[in-house]
């Protein structure tokens, strides 16, 4: 199995994913010091940007129109492509090198082995890009933590690529203090030199503004939900098991499902399902404050939050849940693929990954994810996701012509699908990487150890998922982001990068054990009540005036 | 070569020892006073280093280890009294001299914050369990092989019982999810009998034990290596005139084995001592969602998530202070004791 293969843009890699969450309530505590534009403290940086101040800072769009998705992007999805073309037949997005020939290094997280340098994939890459790339690539799972000390120190690379999870503690400080501003490169017309950077939401660009600059290559990302609870459909179509539409029934499907003595699960932890179902405010900041009678509330304060947990909890109570998921051991994909728990909640990539993995030796298999309801039936309420989570910085110290020809390189790694540029980066050399044959097109053995993600890091075009060789899995996930879509709405500051001021940092660090100990039973829901209790007296309130001023400042951008 | 240097060591040292016969230690004829009159300036310190030039040569590259990973990491110490941001400049010292000061604030908070107490309470509870319940199978288990299992049993009994010490802890605790968790071989065993199934692995009550537990398994067998060693030195006259005088096994492990492993026992103790507060960090941190941070949480998974996941390295440095001053309080009433009871310890006056 291919160890990055699962890599339609916009969704991560289970590891990455796991990091994400358990990062999550940490990024959320990790307030830092940058920003101008508001709130107390413009020597360092706190706030955002916005108004006409961030309208001049931003890209013009100019939508790329290169290649017709087979499914076009709606409700906030990604794009759809289900087939594949013969390299004849690709579009050109990049008709001239842009390239220099500048040699420069590149820190990026990799979820497999890194590989050896000087190899045909990386060689082609560069050459087509007109660029000379060493890259320094490090283990996903401690990213953080290499990030943290390359930052740091006196040689930070290049180019570095940031995941959003990782913008915790003192890394936004880092970005401001060390990472260029890229407008006078990119801001306004600027940027059509760089069609398809140009061709990136301008959401996806409004989210890389940090510091008052410009400074991030953003990774565009869908803004349905990345949390799907997936299953096996095709056991359920087996069992004419129709799909759960209310929380109750979600729980008495498990009830029938669930036989320990056979050594089957109901599910795994199911509470980022549940934050969805019961329509809990997203956990990271800035976006997990709602007004209220025009008061701002913030995540941990509201009802449906202790809601969520309770529900949760239940699941654990009744013995639904697989213990490995209660001891947060092994992969729960896996689980599930293998038929030991029947729903868990995971990223949507899972869908893709367990299905190419499956699929080798039973073609019948399928995976599916149910569509989010409210507690009662009916629609539920879900908070748009950030339009860009994952960015890419240029050192500071990087002078004019490498900052070129770190942006020719990301304007080739935006290249859509149906380019030439995204089919070598996607899959390699052909012959070498992948084969193509009656409209099927293939990694092989090398492709798999070589063709590694790390370059749309760099950056992405605006969000699509593109799996010939799995049609239907294409159509199922892009489906199910419209279906969901279309019970989407953006919270409060939504796409909009605040830093929030340091002395708040550890304020909600507690918060993502807390629920952990509730679901599984080991502390009462009203544990998390003296909790919001705490978190209101520790600076919560203070907090809350802080965002209050923001809002009146930047008006509101919710739904 | 070799030869060449033993001979100038042989007769370096010939000439001060026969002016100044060698103390025994505990020789109970000289006073620690005389001692220390008698042994001290005798041989000038140029001497001393030719003499041991090659014994020094070898010892360098761990001292040049210990002073760089160790010693001049000490420095950083500075930002326990800082509100340190290493961001602010382009090295850790610049960024030291730019940060702000503020004294003994963190060490002040330190002393109201609930989460560090839970870490301290964990720490000490987790060390005297570990001491209780690990320290004692490493001696029981060298004197069992030694005493009880042929020669060639022993070396096949030796190589399974230092196995697991290779493995990871991500490996150790997962077999262990495999045998004893809600999942597992045993819980399944006994829903297919009928009865109720069990979790050993994510009940926060028995944790401590579990985590010593998993701790006795991976590394018991090679604890025995020293013990092995320390009986495998005893003189066999002793074994035989015990024998000649009818004492039976049990008497020869309580009044030859035992003492013989006494300054061994004596030495390790002090240095687990020491290390009290040092109880594991990969292995817990590994289980922390499955028992929860109220019984998991120890002073360095709590460094860990304070410094480096929330990004408050000075916090965490005060807190890695108090830590380190307390560990070094606990070695030298250790080796008091140590001295007391008449063993060496880990260093002697």
């Amino acid at each position: 199995m291919t160890p990055n293969s699962p890599s339609s843009p916009g969704s991560l890699s289970r590891r990455s994913l796991l990091s994400s969450t358990a990062a999550a309530a940490l990024a959320v505590a990790g307030g830092a010091p940058l920003l101008a534009a508001c709130g107390g403290g413009g020597a360092t940086n706190e706030g955002t940007t916005t108004g006409k101040k961030l309208k001049d800072l931003l890209p013009v769009y100019v939508a790329s129109g290169l290649v017709d998705p087979d499914i076009p992007a709606r409700n906030g999805s990604a794009a759809g492509f289900t087939k594949a073309v013969p390299a004849a037949e690709l579009k050109v997005s990049v008709p001239q090198r842009l390239g220099r020939g500048r040699e420069f290094s590149v820190m990026a997280p990799i979820w497999g082995n890194t590989p050896k340098a000087g190899n045909p994939y990386w060689t082609a890459m560069d050459k087509a890009v007109g660029v000379h790339v060493r890259w320094q690539n490090q283990q996903g799972d401690t990213y953080g933590q290499k990030l943290g000390a390359v930052l740091a120190s006196s040689s930070v690379p290049d180019a570095v690529v940031v995941p959003g999870w990782e913008l915790s503690g003192k890394i936004p400080s880092a970005i401001a203090h060390k990472m260029a501003d890229l407008g006078p490169y990119l801001s306004g017309d600027k940027v059509k030199k760089y069609p398809n950077l140009a061709a990136i939401p301008t959401g996806a660009w409004q989210r890389s503004v940090f510091g008052g600059k410009l400074r991030g290559l953003p990774m565009p990302a869908p803004i349905t939900p990345n949390i799907a609870m997936l299953h096996r459909a095709d056991l359920f179509a087996k069992e004419n098991i129709e799909p759960p539409k209310t929380a109750r029934e979600f729980f008495d499907l498990c009830k029938d499902l669930n036989a320990p003595k056979s050594g089957v699960w109901a599910c795994g932890d199911m509470s980022w399902a549940a934050f969805r179902i019961f329509g809990v405010l997203p956990e990271d900041k800035p976006t997990y404050w709602k007004l209220v009678d025009g008061k701002l509330v913030n995540r941990c304060e509201t009802d449906e939050y202790l809601e969520a947990l309770e529900w949760s909890r239940k699941l654990y109570a009744a013995g639904f849940v697989h213990p490995d998921a209660k001891a947060e051991t092994g992969n729960l994909g896996d689980l599930c693929a293998s038929g030991k728990i029947f729903v868990y909640n995971g990223d949507l990539s899972d869908w893709y990954g367990k299905t190419v993995v499956q699929r080798v030796e039973n073609k019948k298999f399928e995976m599916g994810a149910f569509d989010y309801f409210a507690p009662d039936g009916g629609a539920p309420t879900l908070y748009a996701r950030p339009p860009a989570d994952i960015w890419t910085f240029v050192s500071e110290k990087a002078d004019e012509k490498t900052v070129r020809d770190i942006l020719a390189l990301a304007n080739f790694c935006a290249a859509p699908f149906g380019s030439k540029e995204q089919r070598l980066r996607q899959y390699g050399v052909e012959g070498v990487h992948h084969t193509y044959e009656d409209g099927v097109l293939v990694k092989n053995g090398k492709g798999n150890n070589e063709v590694f993600s790390t370059y749309e890091y760099v950056a992405s075009a605006a969000p699509y998922i593109a799996q010939p060789d799995h049609p239907d899995v294409v159509k199922g996930m892009v489906e199910w982001q419209q279906r969901q879509g279309s019970h989407v709405r953006k919270p409060l500051f939504h796409a909009l990068q605040v830093q929030e001021p340091t002395r708040y940092t550890e304020l909600n660090a507690e918060f993502e054990d807390l629920e952990k100990d509730i679901v599984r039973g080991r502390k009462k829901v009203g544990a998390m009540r003296q909790a919001a209790a705490d978190w209101k007296s520790g600076g919560g309130d203070k907090l809350r005036d802080w965002y209050r001023k923001l809002l009146d400042e930047t008006g509101s951008s919710a739904s | 070569m070799a030869h060449g240097t033993t001979d100038t060591r042989g007769t370096a040292a010939s000439g001060p020892e026969a002016a100044a016969p060698r103390t025994e230690p505990g020789a109970g004829t000289r006073t620690g006073q005389s001692r220390r009159t008698d042994a001290a300036p005798r041989v000038p310190l140029r001497h001393r280093l030719r003499r041991d030039r090659v014994l020094l040569l070898m010892v360098l590259p761990a001292l040049l280890l210990l002073l760089v990973f160790n010693y001049v990491p000490l420095i950083g110490n500075v930002v326990a009294f800082q509100d340190y941001d290493p961001y602010l400049a382009d090295n850790a010292f610049q960024a030291i001299s730019q940060s702000p000061w503020v004294g003994f604030e963190h060490f002040r908070h330190m002393a109201d914050d609930r989460l560090f107490w839970q870490a301290v309470r964990n720490t000490l509870a987790i060390f005297l369990i570990q001491l209780t319940l690990f320290f004692p199978v490493p001696i029981l288990l060298a004197l069992f092989l030694h005493s009880f299992v042929r020669p060639r049993v022993r070396a096949v009994a030796q190589a399974i019982l230092y196995l697991p010490h290779f493995f990871s802890w991500v490996l150790v605790i997962t077999v262990f999810q495999q045998m004893f968790g809600g999942a597992g071989l045993v819980a399944q065993v006994l829903r297919d009998h009928g009865h109720e199934g069990f979790d050993l692995m994510t009940d926060p009550g028995f944790f401590k034990f579990l985590i010593t537990f998993e701790l006795i398994w991976k590394d018991a067998g090679w604890g025995v290596i020293v013990f092995l060693a320390a009986l495998s030195a005893i003189s066999s006259d002793l074994y035989e005139a015990a024998a000649m005088d009818g004492a039976g096994r049990w008497r020869r492990m309580w009044h030859i084995q035992l003492p013989a492993l006494r300054p061994v026992l004596a030495l390790l103790l002090v240095l687990q001592v020491g290390n009290a507060l040092t109880v594991g960090f990969e292995q817990i941190l590994l289980q922390r969602t499955a028992v929860g941070p109220t019984a998991s949480e120890v002073l360095d998974t709590y460094v860990w998530n304070v410094g480096l996941d929330n990004g408050n390295f000075s916090y965490a440095a005060a807190v890695g202070i108090v830590k380190g001053i307390f560990g070094l309080v606990l070695v030298l009433a250790a080796n008091k004791v140590a001295h007391l009871m008449g063993e060496q310890g880990v260093y002697k006056r």
